[in-house]
């Protein structure tokens, strides 16, 4: 069974569809990017996904179980995370605080240790205001959080955003990882290249609409449409 | 004009300033968490220290009348999110403004109607003032100090040391982040609005211990108030503390000055003043909640 699975879904706010007809799905344990020019509705999607659109329709499944009539609070609870791409920590809370306000852990205390084992620059800052991070700091406090509650789909919005290359190359080999900690990912990435590189497949997103769906080596080797929409990273 | 009449006027601020920090402190978790100026926090003091003449029914003494006045404060404040402020949650911050304006002249009204217009004073003994040093002090401005001082390192303790403070400060800092970690915002809003509404009630029965309880009380305390909340920058706890503190004690030194009448005009100078100079408040950097 797919862990996600979205057919038909159009989104947006207001009376103006931003999403129409979108069709994607994520099977276990696979990185999947979603790519696509500034505007092509990315965000849009992934705030559908999370329940954090006022208007959404069509069919939006995880594991079996539609999502559409469950508010963003609960998603979390069906083992959906999420990282915004601003905004993406508790900014006036400690980093601790930032893991323990997460709801829907069994274990708080084990799984805050687990985490800061996987991320021990977090435990070195765990007194520290998150606001007071640096850009990588905050970023891997962004992740901890999102896995606290041990989810089994991780949804990320452009994560690299305003990363220096160094960085950019530490997140990605962060999401790598994920699936070996039973993690599936949907990534939405703007530096798609380099995000296709870690991902099994792929999906390309204009105004809107699922253009073309592929696996992530093919649409690497695909010199036109890499050209058209994928960018110089 | 010695040491000892501004000592003493300074002493009179500091109290004046802990009433107005409590209500200022109810505004500003309303306003950091809500996201709305909640007009009716005087309104709700009023109430509470209406319902702390029913204290010495209860049992007598300043402790039962705080008691009573912080009870009805909280009840009154949760049943206005259940009622009011919860159905219009997803509205624009106006409406809960104009909503909670219309809540403060409907409790007014009614106040008026049942009880009518006379002040009223708590049955509590009259106690010659004790001279400390230079200060004449009255056995109640000690049990207001005690208690306003208790109810903020309370208050701060459940911010910073308790789960639920934790979770209400996440929602204020960042509402849908604080969703999508799936903190339920209802159980956090109840938490705030009773916090708010025992804030609120204190504030109301300590300034009944201090002057006279009547219908307009809370009105008069919410300007001030109101000024304390964007001084100290609006939604940090702290700042409002701080600005309610100033604004008591910028009111009564400069009573000499201007007189009694005019001396709340005097904090809304100040307010103006930093208004003009700094106008997201004193404490913007250190904020807590937001």
């Amino acid at each position: 069974m797919s862990v996600l699975t979205v057919a038909g879904l159009s989104a947006g706010y207001g009376d103006v569809d931003i999403l129409s007809g979108v069709d994607l799905r994520v099977e276990p344990l696979e990185i999947v990017t979603i790519a696509g020019t500034n505007g092509a509705g990315k965000s849009t999607l992934v705030k559908a996904l999370m329940g954090l659109v006022p208007r959404v329709s069509g069919r939006l499944e995880f594991e079996g179980t539609s999502l559409l009539s469950l508010p963003a609070e609960k998603r979390l609870a069906m083992g959906i995370s999420y990282v915004p791409q601003v905004a993406n920590v508790f900014a006036s809370l400690t980093v601790m605080e930032n893991l323990e306000v997460v709801e829907g852990v069994a274990d708080r205390r084990g799984r805050i240790a687990t985490l800061l084992e996987s991320f021990p620059v977090l435990r070195e800052r765990a007194r520290a205001r998150a606001g007071a991070l640096s850009g990588g700091e905050r970023q891997q406090l962004a992740f901890a959080r999102a896995l606290m509650p041990e989810p089994r789909l991780l949804v990320l919005d452009e994560p690299t955003a305003a990363l220096s290359p160094a960085l950019v190359h530490q997140v990605l080999e962060t999401i790598r990882e994920l699936p070996r900690m039973k993690v599936s990912v949907l990534l939405v990435e703007q530096r798609a290249r380099q995000a296709l590189t870690i991902s099994n497949r792929g999906y390309i997103l204009d105004s809107g609409t699922v253009v073309i769906a592929d696996t992530a080596e093919r649409l690497l080797s695909d010199s036109r449409m890499a050209e058209l929409y994928l960018g110089d990273h | 004009m010695g040491f000892s009449l501004f000592a003493n006027l300074a002493f009179n601020g500091l109290i004046t300033g802990l009433v107005v920090s409590l209500l200022a402190l109810s505004i500003t978790l309303v306003f950091g968490i809500a996201r709305f100026p909640n007009a009716a926090a005087g309104d709700v003091a009023t109430v509470g220290a209406f319902a702390g003449l029913l204290g010495p029914l209860a049992g007598g003494g300043t402790l039962w009348i705080i008691l009573c006045g912080m009870a009805a404060g909280a009840l009154l404040s949760v049943a206005f999110y259940f009622l009011l402020f919860r159905p219009l949650a997803g509205k624009s911050a106006v409406s809960s403004l104009i909503a909670s304006i219309g809540m403060a002249f409907f409790v007014r009204a009614a106040l008026t109607f049942f009880l009518g217009h006379d002040q009223r004073v708590y049955p509590l003994p009259i106690v010659r003032a004790m001279p400390v040093g230079p200060l004449r002090v009255q056995p109640t401005d000690i049990e207001i100090v005690v208690a306003a001082v208790l109810a903020l390192a309370a208050v701060f303790s459940i911010l910073h040391l308790t789960p639920i403070g934790k979770r209400m400060r996440a929602v204020a800092d960042n509402a849908e982040l604080a969703r999508v970690s799936g903190i339920r915002a209802n159980r956090v809003l109840v938490a705030m609005w009773l916090i708010a509404g025992l804030l609120a009630g204190l504030s109301g029965t300590l300034l009944g211990v201090k002057t006279v309880v009547s219908p307009e009380m809370g009105w008069d305390l919410l300007m001030p108030a109101f000024a304390a909340t964007i001084l100290g920058t609006i939604g940090n706890p702290v700042g409002a503390v701080l600005g309610g503190v100033l604004i008591g004690l910028a009111q009564e030194l400069s009573t000499p000055f201007v007189g009694f009448t005019y001396k709340l005009g005097v904090g809304f100078l100040v307010l103006l003043v930093t208004l003009l100079i700094r106008p997201q408040g004193l404490f913007a950097k250190n904020s807590l909640v937001r």
